[in-house]
């Protein structure tokens, strides 16, 4: 995809992931393609339902389990999806680490924190014991825990929300993966706290040189974090492009929607733009373009046909018939 | 600007209990003080955004006006009653004129009951309208939120969010009430569909001549909303003051770091926040003085000794900092 001039580590090509349900089909994610470098911080951003997460729980080797995956997801020249799952054992955790919007519920209540560090160091690394315990401190001193060998020993209910996000940071980092997927790390904290966890991300990611893929449905976390963007929408990533232009030129009417719809730079109490409709369900999206009934740019080809996400720019790519062409959002 | 309510110091502190340790040492039990001294008027007319870090009191305050919690200490008053008051507790008329409306449209509808019917039951509890009359009144609601009139035969669970906040408003607005109490009403939402839901509630209040109270942890959300906002940091105000002015330019040192810790939209931004060091303190150890000099760069002894007063400050509002004058100089 050459979104980055770095040489990519993970290379993601036409990924496709389906669920079933009473025998129904259901496209969970359509034609994904996207890569990312060392040191990159790509965000994924869509509203719920559009296949973000389970874009990464595919990468990561989760969604199989539960549904067909095809497409290829290249991990440093080797492809994960056909992968048997003792060798994926190796990679997951050790190699490509991963985590979750609830730091409620991910971690285990009824272990305490140290044992949960020093579980990963056990499966991913050939350390000792006393080089575990080490790790484990070193770990949660780097992610900002304050005295981490007195907390070594506590559960998981003696910290706040914010520190338990700290917590399972430090245990995914913990094996030095070179990839970190993050699937929506903040949505259930204050901003001020998320403010923190974000720019803890963005620091390790550059000292550890680590590619992040970063889920979130706000635009505001993408703008403030993310290197390159690609946009969902049921499905299928709809617009693609480094962060800086995606966001002062979006193309696809959906990223102009969504953008419009967050109240900055308006004047006070007036009307805010607003997409009509809600997003489709997988069992029946349109066969054109799904946002096709929602959109205001849609012209006939829309409903007839679905576009392909192809190039505009060097870096950019839009999946649109009609794409907008000015920086006012106005369609041509 | 006549106050529909008038909140004067409230206070509520929520016993934990003794646990074992306890009744063995002689320690009394501990207490979590979610308000601390909250004086505020809701003006007619107006929307009144409520911000603050979650655990900071503001969904408490928004219980306590519609009395699903009893204050410990301090009135609310409405039209010269104390809604707390021995011969006004049980008047249901303040319940019909002050309505509330609740974050999870999944769990705060009746999931057995139909839209019609979920609207039938406030038109009767309330007796708004002869039994006769009350069909006609619920597709008049659903037109008012605009939602289409075969709405009354389904179920909660054939909506969406967007839609079910919607019916949720429009069972607020049966009893024809004039102060809604929004707390988080559209966080729950999509972007694309609270932007809907939002421009629905500026309508209605234009409309129907609603106050409105906004509790919303979304700060863009909220100075879109508002016409006045009220800081909260630990079940105290530490500001209170116009929408614009307060958002354009905070005067307390926590509103501060809370605004510019909310992302923006320009990539230009990055790295132009004031970083709020720690997190909120527990409210079971409030600290002494100012509830913020912990977590706050301009602290000095005064700020640990004295609980700073909410008083005016030149062209802001009402700020409650020891050191505001020389915060805002420097600035």
């Amino acid at each position: 995809m050459g979104m980055n001039n770095k040489t990519p580590i993970l290379e993601i090509e036409a990924l496709n992931t389906t669920f079933y349900r009473n025998g129904q089909a259901l496209p969970a994610v359509r034609e994904v393609s996207f890569s990312v470098a060392r040191g990159e911080v790509l965000g994924l951003v869509g509203e719920s339902g559009s296949g973000k997460s389970v874009t990464l729980r595919s990468i990561m080797g989760l969604a199989r389990r539960y549904g067909d995956v095809s497409g290829q997801v290249r991990w440093q020249g080797r492809d994960l999806v056909p992968m048997p799952d003792r060798e994926l054992r190796l990679i997951q955790g050790r190699e490509i680490a991963m985590i979750f919007q609830e730091p409620m519920t991910s971690l285990n209540p009824l272990l305490t924190i140290g044992l949960q560090i020093e579980e990963n160091l056990l499966a991913h690394t050939n350390l000792s014991r006393a080089a575990r315990r080490d790790r484990a401190i070193e770990m949660l001193d780097l992610v900002g825990i304050p005295s981490a060998a007195q907390r070594l020993k506590d559960y998981p209910h003696q910290f706040s929300g914010g520190m338990r996000q700290r917590v399972m940071i430090a245990i995914a980092l913990a094996a030095n993966p070179k990839l970190l997927l993050a699937d929506e790390p903040t949505t259930a904290l204050d901003v001020t706290i998320q403010a923190q966890i974000l720019d803890l991300i963005l620091r390790l990611a550059e000292e550890m040189e680590m590619g992040v893929v970063l889920v979130t449905h706000d635009l505001g976390v993408v703008a403030q974090t993310c290197d390159n963007v690609s946009v969902m929408y049921a499905g299928r990533i709809v617009e693609q492009g480094p962060v800086r232009n995606v966001l002062r030129e979006p193309r696809h009417p959906y990223t102009v929607g969504l953008m419009r719809s967050v109240p900055e730079n308006l004047p006070p109490r007036t009307p805010l733009y607003s997409i009509q409709g809600v997003p489709p369900s997988l069992d029946t999206l349109p066969s054109g373009c799904a946002f096709a009934p929602r959109c205001s740019a849609c012209v006939e080809a829309c409903v007839q046909g679905r576009p392909d996400l192809s190039r505009v720019t060097d870096t950019r790519h839009v999946a649109c018939f009609n794409p907008v062409i000015d920086a006012k959002g106005n369609a041509a | 600007m006549s106050a529909v309510l008038r909140i004067r110091d409230l206070h509520l502190r929520f016993p934990l209990g003794r646990s074992l340790m306890d009744y063995a040492t002689g320690q009394p039990g501990r207490v979590v003080k979610a308000l601390n001294g909250i004086s505020l008027d809701l003006i007619k007319g107006e929307a009144l955004g409520v911000v603050g870090e979650s655990g900071c009191g503001k969904s408490t305050l928004a219980r306590c006006i519609v009395r699903l919690h009893a204050p410990s200490e301090g009135t609310i008053e409405f039209e010269s009653q104390d809604i707390f008051g021995d011969d006004n507790r049980s008047d249901r008329t303040y319940n019909r004129r002050v309505q509330m409306m609740f974050q999870d449209p999944y769990s705060s509808l009746n999931p057995r009951m139909t839209t019609g019917q979920i609207l039938a039951e406030a038109l009767s509890v309330h007796n708004m309208r002869p039994e006769a009359e009350i069909p006609a009144r619920v597709v008049e609601l659903l037109d008012l939120v605009r939602l289409p009139q075969d709405a009354q035969h389904k179920l909660p669970h054939e909506f969406s969010g967007g839609q079910r906040q919607r019916i949720a408003i429009a069972r607020a607005l049966a009893v024809e009430p004039e102060v809604l109490i929004a707390d988080e009403l559209v966080s729950a939402l999509d972007v694309s569909v609270q932007a809907q839901v939002v421009n629905l509630l500026l309508e209605l209040q234009q409309e129907l001549d609603l106050t409105i109270l906004f509790v919303a942890h979304d700060l863009r959300l909220v100075r879109h909303v508002s016409n006045r906002v009220a800081v909260i940091y630990l079940g105290r105000i530490v500001e209170i003051g116009d929408s614009e002015t307060l958002f354009s330019a905070p005067a307390h040192p926590y509103s501060q770091a809370l605004l510019s810790a909310a992302p923006t939209l320009n990539p230009d931004d990055r790295g132009k926040v004031a970083r709020l060091e720690g997190e909120l303190p527990s409210p079971l150890n409030m600290p002494s003085g100012c509830p913020f000099h912990v977590r706050c760069h301009h602290a000095t002894d005064v700020c640990k000794q004295s609980v700073p007063a909410l008083l005016p400050f030149e062209g802001c509002g009402e700020v409650a900092c020891h050191h505001v004058e020389e915060i805002n100089a420097h600035a």
